[in-house]
């Protein structure tokens, strides 16, 4: 544990930590020259799902509050650049002309609406991919976070936005292509010039490996220590004197926009957003990804989104029944891993957790062994109920 | 004279542009909506109100109730009616089960169970679709049961205002329940237990009442009544894995609305989400009713996380 002088900490240099996201960095760097386009584009996907599970960390690993709304600001940026890539489609790839995309000419718009014309220009479009799910977020945030709102309820406030959010994206379908969402977008260009596959990659890579940095960076310092404090002991921490509201709030503004960012670049990639990704069942993956790989490790929700979506890959080629096995992935974590797979590595290679926690028992085979027999117990004690109740009927014949 | 009352009547709807009638049968037929929304609820608020369990696979015991019921009829003919005890034993030992292996060990933390019960949301979905395939299955309504019951007829005699048999069915179903309910926790022993255990665990389990057991039963009870919903509903929609999530968000917010203490919050709750989203439907469209009542619903949590209807208490 890093020594905590009174109000400041001194974080040390991590040198073992650089060199391994160093080697990291570059392994995935090579790795579109060693791989097929279709495994580049899909690794380059998994890393944007990588920074929206970390940003869903940064919330529910460190500050305790579970949302099932992080892909709600996922879509929100990526509906921005969304936006952005279908005005700028040029004249002879739009079937009806450059002024109006195709879905906005079939339900019967006759010009492009006030509140989506800017977002054609590309400063302006940037901005918005982080701006307006942050903004969204912020006024979310302050509106739950000044109450008395508990846990829990945080949770289903998330359940109905997400609900409400997907229902009103397939109501409005003049303005947001309904069901279907925004097809056939512009491909991403930069000064004129169309960004590859590959270029796309690296910009995803690069982009996740800044938030990788960023949040670790932002959980070691004091501002990280108070997070922690407020999932630990909310109370506590509000007695000392910190506004735990304001902090909540950052920390969620914060992390919608990192969503809003991998949103956009997920656009730019799969050139489609739709309302799937605002639904209950994409905000409830994020949430499976961090708690598989292990709240507040960062590293471990990184991880599990990145190898479970490469095992999903795999798996639905053999079967239908992907879903099931995560499911039941989900529980065993749950009722015998409860902090995630992270808590399984072994401290020596276990970095980012440096200052977490000192000495965790859940680690250990000795608690897992007695999970296992609780978990046991019960059901024997049921099979046992159930033999006497046979055996006494028996003998009454 | 007659004709001159009418014809004053006719002008004055055409020009204030406020239509009476079909307002009046959009409520009336709201009412089948609230009977659904109670229904599906109810047993949230058991396994909420009592036990303090945020069930996420309440949709999924739904979908089993609903199974249960295609099942009957596929193999025995049974009559939907007749299948209601089926449905409600075969969900209440699956959710007894489940409590006994998973919801009980993940006591007191709330979060957890939330996951927990995702992952048998998961699971129970994976289960059934590997039994019985995605394809949609259908039931039978009773036929005895279909019509409507007209309430106003105009002047000749042609029905304007009309609700059908099967959702006075629903609504009535879901208030014998509801009455069934507050019997057990208000008029039974066992009900005494529930709401000692709900009022002070620790205390109930000093004076000798087996918590786990009761528990159990709470539990396995909530899924019973999940699973009698499913069987009602999978008259009128379509059985498959996936119905029981259009029902998990609404019963949600019923549950939050209504105030998690008293049953008779969730009545309330049920009568006001349904009746709200059918009035405001007729005025603009669905989604947005929708839209606007989940909007209300989370602004009603942030000023009142313990629901409308109940009693505040002193801390």
């Amino acid at each position: 544990m890093t020594q905590v002088l009174p109000g400041v900490q001194q974080p040390t240099f991590p040198r073992k930590l650089a060199l391994v996201v160093g080697i990291g960095f570059l392994l995935f760097a090579i790795f579109p020259f060693l791989a097929g386009n279709f495994q580049t584009s899909l690794m380059a996907k998994l890393l944007l799902f990588s920074a929206l599970a970390i940003s869903l960390d940064l919330v529910w690993g460190f500050t305790g509050i579970l949302s099932f709304a992080q892909g709600v600001f996922f879509t929100l940026g990526g509906y921005a650049m969304a936006y952005y890539l279908k005005l700028n489609l040029s004249a002879d790839a739009n079937t009806y002309g450059v002024a109006l995309p195709d879905f906005m000419v079939w339900n019967g718009l006759e010009q492009l609406p006030w509140f989506i014309a800017p977002l054609q220009y590309f400063p302006l479009a940037m901005i918005a991919m982080v701006l307006i799910p942050a903004g969204f977020a912020y006024i979310i945030g302050w509106f739950i976070f000044h109450s008395r709102v508990s846990g829990v309820y945080i949770t289903i406030i998330t359940l109905a936005i997400s609900s409400a959010l997907t229902t009103f994206f397939v109501s409005q379908q003049a303005y947001t292509g309904g069901t279907n969402g925004i097809t056939d977008v512009a491909p991403l260009s930069l000064f004129g010039a169309e960004i590859p596959l590959i270029g796309l990659y690296w910009m995803s890579l690069v982009f996740t490996t800044a938030v990788l940095i960023g949040t670790w960076w932002l959980t070691q310092s004091n501002f990280g220590l108070i997070l922690r404090s407020i999932k630990e002991n909310e109370r506590r921490i509000a007695f000392l004197g910190y506004d735990i509201a304001s902090y909540k709030i950052f920390i969620w503004t914060l992390s919608a926009g990192i969503a809003g960012i991998a949103g956009g670049l997920f656009v730019a990639l799969n050139q489609f957003i739709s309302p799937v990704y605002l639904a209950v069942a994409f905000g409830t993956q994020v949430v499976i990804w961090v708690a598989i790989g292990g709240r507040g490790t960062l590293i471990g929700p990184f991880a599990a989104a990145l190898i479970l979506g490469q095992v999903q890959n795999y798996a639905e080629q053999v079967t239908q029944d992907w879903q099931l096995i995560i499911g039941v992935l989900l529980l065993v974590v749950v009722l015998f891993i409860p902090n995630g797979l992270m808590s399984l590595v072994p401290k020596t290679l276990n970095f980012s957790q440096g200052t977490t926690k000192t000495a965790s028992p859940d680690s250990s085979a000795g608690y897992l062994q007695a999970q296992l027999i609780d978990w046991i117990t019960p059901l024997q004690n049921l099979a046992k109920a159930s033999l006497k109740i046979l055996r006494k009927n028996r003998s009454r014949r | 004279m007659l004709n001159q009352l009418a014809l004053t009547y006719i002008l004055a709807q055409e020009n204030s542009g406020f239509e009476l009638i079909p307002l009046l049968n959009q409520l009336i037929s709201g009412v089948g909506i609230v009977g659904i929304l109670l229904l599906t609820a109810l047993g949230l608020a058991i396994t909420f109100g009592v036990m303090g369990i945020i069930n996420l696979a309440h949709g999924e015991f739904i979908m089993l109730g609903a199974y249960t019921t295609f099942l009957m009829q596929d193999l025995f003919q049974m009559d939907l009616l007749l299948t209601i005890p089926f449905a409600f034993v075969v969900t209440a030992a699956i959710g007894g089960l489940m409590e006994l292996t998973i919801i009980r060990r993940l006591h007191g933390r709330p979060l957890e169970t939330l996951l927990a019960t995702w992952g048998l949301s998961i699971v129970l979905r994976g289960v059934i679709k590997l039994i019985f395939t995605a394809q949609l299955k259908y039931v039978r309504a009773p036929s005895y049961i279909s019509g409507s019951l007209t309430v106003l007829t105009d002047g000749a005699g042609v029905p304007t205002v009309s609700i059908s048999y099967y959702r006075l069915l629903i609504i009535g179903i879901a208030i014998a329940l509801l009455l069934l309910t507050a019997y057990l926790l208000y008029g039974t022993g066992l009900g005494r237990q529930m709401r000692a255990v709900t009022q002070n665990r620790d205390m109930a389990k000093c004076l000798g009442i087996n918590t786990n057991l009761v528990d159990m039963a709470t539990f396995a009870y909530g899924c019973g009544l999940a699973g009698i919903a499913g069987t009602v509903i999978s008259a009128i929609k379509t059985v498959s894995p996936p119905m029981g999530q259009d029902y998990l968000v609404d019963a949600w917010m019923v549950v939050v609305t209504g105030g998690v203490d008293k049953l008779i919050g969730t009545l309330a709750g049920a009568f006001v989400i349904g009746e709200s989203n059918a009035a405001i439907a007729f005025f603009l469209n669905d989604p947005v009713a929708r839209v606007i009542v989940l909007t209300a619903v989370i602004i009603i949590i942030r000023y009142r996380p313990e629901g409308l209807f109940t009693v505040q208490k002193r801390g």
